[in-house]
């Protein structure tokens, strides 16, 4: 399984070569909202002016910040996720990023350990829906949804790295602007971001 | 093999030296070579648990905890290494993924928690371990902290604190592999145990956020309040506080390190009593208005309302009550006025007054009572009274093997670990030679005699083994070690302020006109006076009852007038502790309200 999709990505992200040195192919960015807070897109859009700079090298062809519709999810360089994931739909679009971009950017707590949204899985998935749609005290219909069309919640939320190959992780519950900045930056250099003591956060 | 007074040895390319016997990671501290640790805790026994310690010596192809690994004289050691690096990470990474480390939540920022501090210092951005997410129980049941078993990481700081420095051994280590965790006096619950003090001393020392006050919970990391070094006034012992404050709140009390008394320890009264228990502050004057109710008033009205009953009164009809936890400052200030009043005194609890009558220090009580190989409590209960204290005869007794005898009417809890416990004292011969051969051989005795010891049952105990240790060829004299209750009771009495047991005879010698009471900041408000008969009656019958306190209590609403007074927090000055130390009271926060100190207030009523 794993084979053919690196297969299918090599073959598929396979654009054609940067035509003039004058005006430099944009970096192709893509970036999700798995389950998370937008806390970390937030966090993104705290770059404030640097994101005009940003702009010049980058461009965000699929967001939830864009307004762009776009049918479908385009081939990208960089996949940026926020949150983890939590379901049958998030799996399937996760999966399918990772399938259309080079670069997967696991971007904030959720994305790299779990963090608030796997909460939960100390305790059986029924327990969850139970307390979440039949005891919460603002229910005034107590039913789990049960229509087909609503993505099934997995007994676990996951980190990404535990669904598909994750090529960085971005710590952080939100990162800091300033270690967003310093991860793009590196990486649009051509380098891998180096962590220490000093752009390193947990909380 | 002849021992040698040193070694050297060489850690990353450094000669340092050391005394045999030391670990690797003590002589590679002294020469300021770090080595990441989580488990390890200077002064308590090395554990070899984190594994985050581990070092590598040349010729050898294993890597060592150095926290447990004795230095071998001209071996090589290197700290730093990519194999070393690498295991370390690792060894973090399995630290974060076994429990529930999510660092966002955490109820308690100590801004430096070991864990996160060390994946910072190793670069850990992601954790290549599936995370096990297990389900762990929390324990809020404690009155002042809480245990969240999804932080902790079994360094077993807690442990060891709990069983080498206050020595009750409460907290304990249960089951194998995966289901490891801390328990509780054999998986009982906090409010359940019958061991535990309350002293805090494990949430002070564990390394996450596993152990979290609950006052200080979600206030912020201790690394960003500002830090006042103080005394402790709950007890004549005057432990040494680290009071962190931050935008005039405190945000956590923790011991003095550097105090030579209590070493970084507390017990449950100096660490949390104080600031976490809500207690009803008196932040204005209040003045008894014609309808019998207090009402708030500015302190020129207050002092005038004063001086009128003052001057109305004659001298003879004038008295002056002092609580034993007044300054040394203070109690200059009130021996200026004994002139002016009829009668001065200070309230002590019962038998104290004996205690205070020939007020003696016991210089270096503290250190005496840990060389001590046997000890005698007489009459004190240190394990209420005295925390800090208590620790210190456990922790002797139970890792120094010194003898333990009780001899106090109350069960405590250092009955367990007493050779003779006796809560009555008999006289026959049988039971004194008992005492005599549980004694034989003590070289090193320490007799710890509190206000009971006073009574003439006490008294006969002290005189029958000051003989017992006449008899002993070769041993020294019996360190005694007197517990007074009140904090500053026995400066107090040398300055010549009399000790009073029983309020109400005081009270009665000759009709009152005006009593003037300083309770100060006692935490009962000095409301202890009106459980004994016929005070609150006597009290009623006085015109002008003055009272200055810190806290609102049933005195203060017996009062005509009640002043606001400073509390430990806010008040500067000394103390003398009962080893004769002189300690410095620092004021900790701005003063709230319009209180005052207890000298300023004497002076405004008196001068």
């Amino acid at each position: 399984m794993n084979k053919t999709t690196r297969k299918k990505t090599t073959k598929k992200t396979t654009r054609p070569a940067v035509k003039s040195a004058a005006a430099p192919a944009k970096v192709r960015v893509a970036t999700m909202w798995l389950s998370g807070c937008s806390g970390c897109h937030m966090s993104f859009l705290d770059l404030d002016e640097r994101l005009v700079d940003l702009a010049k090298l980058i461009d965000i062809l699929f967001s939830p910040i864009v307004d762009t519709k776009v049918k479908d999810m385009p081939q990208v360089d960089v996949g940026i996720v926020e949150g983890c994931v939590n379901n049958t739909d998030q799996e399937h679009e996760l999966r399918m990023l990772r399938d259309r971009c080079k670069i997967l950017i696991a971007l904030g707590d959720c994305a790299c350990t779990g963090n608030i949204p796997a909460l939960r899985n100390q305790f059986p998935l029924k327990d969850c829906l139970a307390r979440a749609y039949e005891q919460a005290e603002s229910n005034r219909i107590s039913c789990i949804p049960n229509d087909p069309v609503v993505p099934k919640l997995y007994p676990k939320a996951r980190p990404l790295q535990e669904v598909v190959k994750v090529d960085l992780h971005i710590p952080g519950c939100p990162p800091d602007a300033d270690v967003i900045w310093y991860a793009l930056t590196e990486l649009l250099a051509g380098r891998m971001p180096q962590w220490n003591e000093k752009n390193l956060r947990y909380d | 093999m002849t021992a040698t007074k040193k070694i050297s040895l060489t850690i990353n390319g450094k000669v340092c030296a050391g005394k045999p016997g030391q670990t690797i990671l003590e002589i590679a501290r002294a020469n300021k070579i770090d080595i990441p640790t989580l488990c390890y805790l200077k002064g308590l026994t090395p554990w070899g648990g984190c594994r985050l310690c581990i070092v590598e010596i040349e010729g050898s192809p294993k890597v060592v905890p150095s926290c447990t690994t004795p230095a071998m004289d001209g071996s090589k050691i290197i700290t730093d290494s990519p194999r070393l690096q690498g295991l370390r990470k690792a060894t973090l990474e399995l630290l974060f993924s076994e429990r529930n480390h999510f660092c966002p939540m955490c109820p308690y920022n100590k801004g430096d928690c070991g864990l996160q501090h060390q994946g910072y210092l190793h670069g850990i951005n992601n954790v290549r371990y599936q995370y096990l997410y297990p389900a762990m129980p929390v324990d809020l049941t404690a009155k002042y902290f809480g245990i969240d078993h999804n932080r902790c990481i079994l360094c077993g700081r807690c442990v060891r604190t709990c069983d080498e420095i206050e020595g009750v051994h409460t907290l304990d280590v249960a089951y194998r592999g995966i289901r490891n965790r801390i328990v509780v006096d054999m998986l009982k619950k906090f409010s359940e145990s019958e061991t535990c003090t309350s002293c805090g001393a494990c949430v002070a020392n564990c390394p996450t956020g596993a152990f979290f006050d609950k006052a200080a919970a979600f206030r912020g990391p201790l690394a960003s309040c500002q830090q006042v070094l103080t005394t402790c006034t709950e007890c004549p012992l005057g432990c040494g506080l680290k009071v962190f404050v931050k935008e005039n709140r405190i945000v956590n009390v923790w011991g003095d390190p550097d105090s030579p008394v209590n070493r970084g320890h507390l017990c449950v009264k100096g660490r949390y009593e104080t600031w976490a228990e809500p207690r009803e502050r008196i932040t204005q004057p209040l003045l008894r208005g014609k309808d019998g109710k207090l009402k708030p008033a500015t302190w020129d009205n207050a002092i005038a309302a004063i001086r009128k009953a003052a001057k109305d009164a004659k001298k003879t009809e004038k008295a002056l009550l002092v609580a034993p936890r007044v300054t040394n400052e203070t109690a200059q200030t009130i021996t200026k006025f004994t002139g002016k009043v009829d009668r001065l005194a200070m309230y002590v609890t019962a038998n104290e007054a004996a205690l205070c009558s020939d007020p003696s220090f016991s210089a270096d009580a503290m250190r005496k009572l840990e060389d001590a190989d046997a000890i005698i409590v007489i009459g004190a209960q240190p394990s209420r009274d005295h925390g800090v204290v208590a620790a210190r005869i456990r922790t002797t007794v139970r890792k120094r093997e010194a003898k333990l005898l009780v001899f106090h009417a109350r069960k405590s809890d250092l009955d367990q670990y007493a050779t003779i416990g006796a809560h009555e004292v008999s006289l026959d011969h049988q039971f004194w030679d008992q005492v005599a051969a549980a004694l034989a051989g003590a070289q090193r005795p320490a007799i710890v005699y509190g206000a009971n010891a006073m009574t003439p049952i006490g008294v006969t105990v002290l005189e029958r083994l000051i003989k017992i240790f006449e008899g002993h060829p070769g041993g020294q004299e019996p360190a005694l070690i007197g517990l007074p209750v009140g904090t500053n009771s026995l400066a107090l009495a040398a300055t010549g302020i009399e000790a009073i047991e029983d309020v109400g005879p005081w009270l009665d010698a000759k009709p009152l006109k005006f009593l003037h009471i300083v309770a100060s900041d006692a935490p009962d408000g000095g409301a202890g006076m009106l459980e004994e008969k016929y005070v609150p009656g006597l009290l009623d019958e006085i015109p002008c009852v003055v009272v200055q306190a810190g806290y609102r209590s049933a005195l203060t609403d017996k009062a005509a007038v009640v002043l606001p007074a400073t509390i430990w927090c806010e008040k500067s000055g000394t103390i003398t502790s009962l080893e004769g130390r002189r300690l410095s009271l620092r004021p900790v926060l701005p003063v709230s309200g319009e209180a005052r100190e207890d000298a300023a207030i004497l002076e405004s009523v008196f001068a």
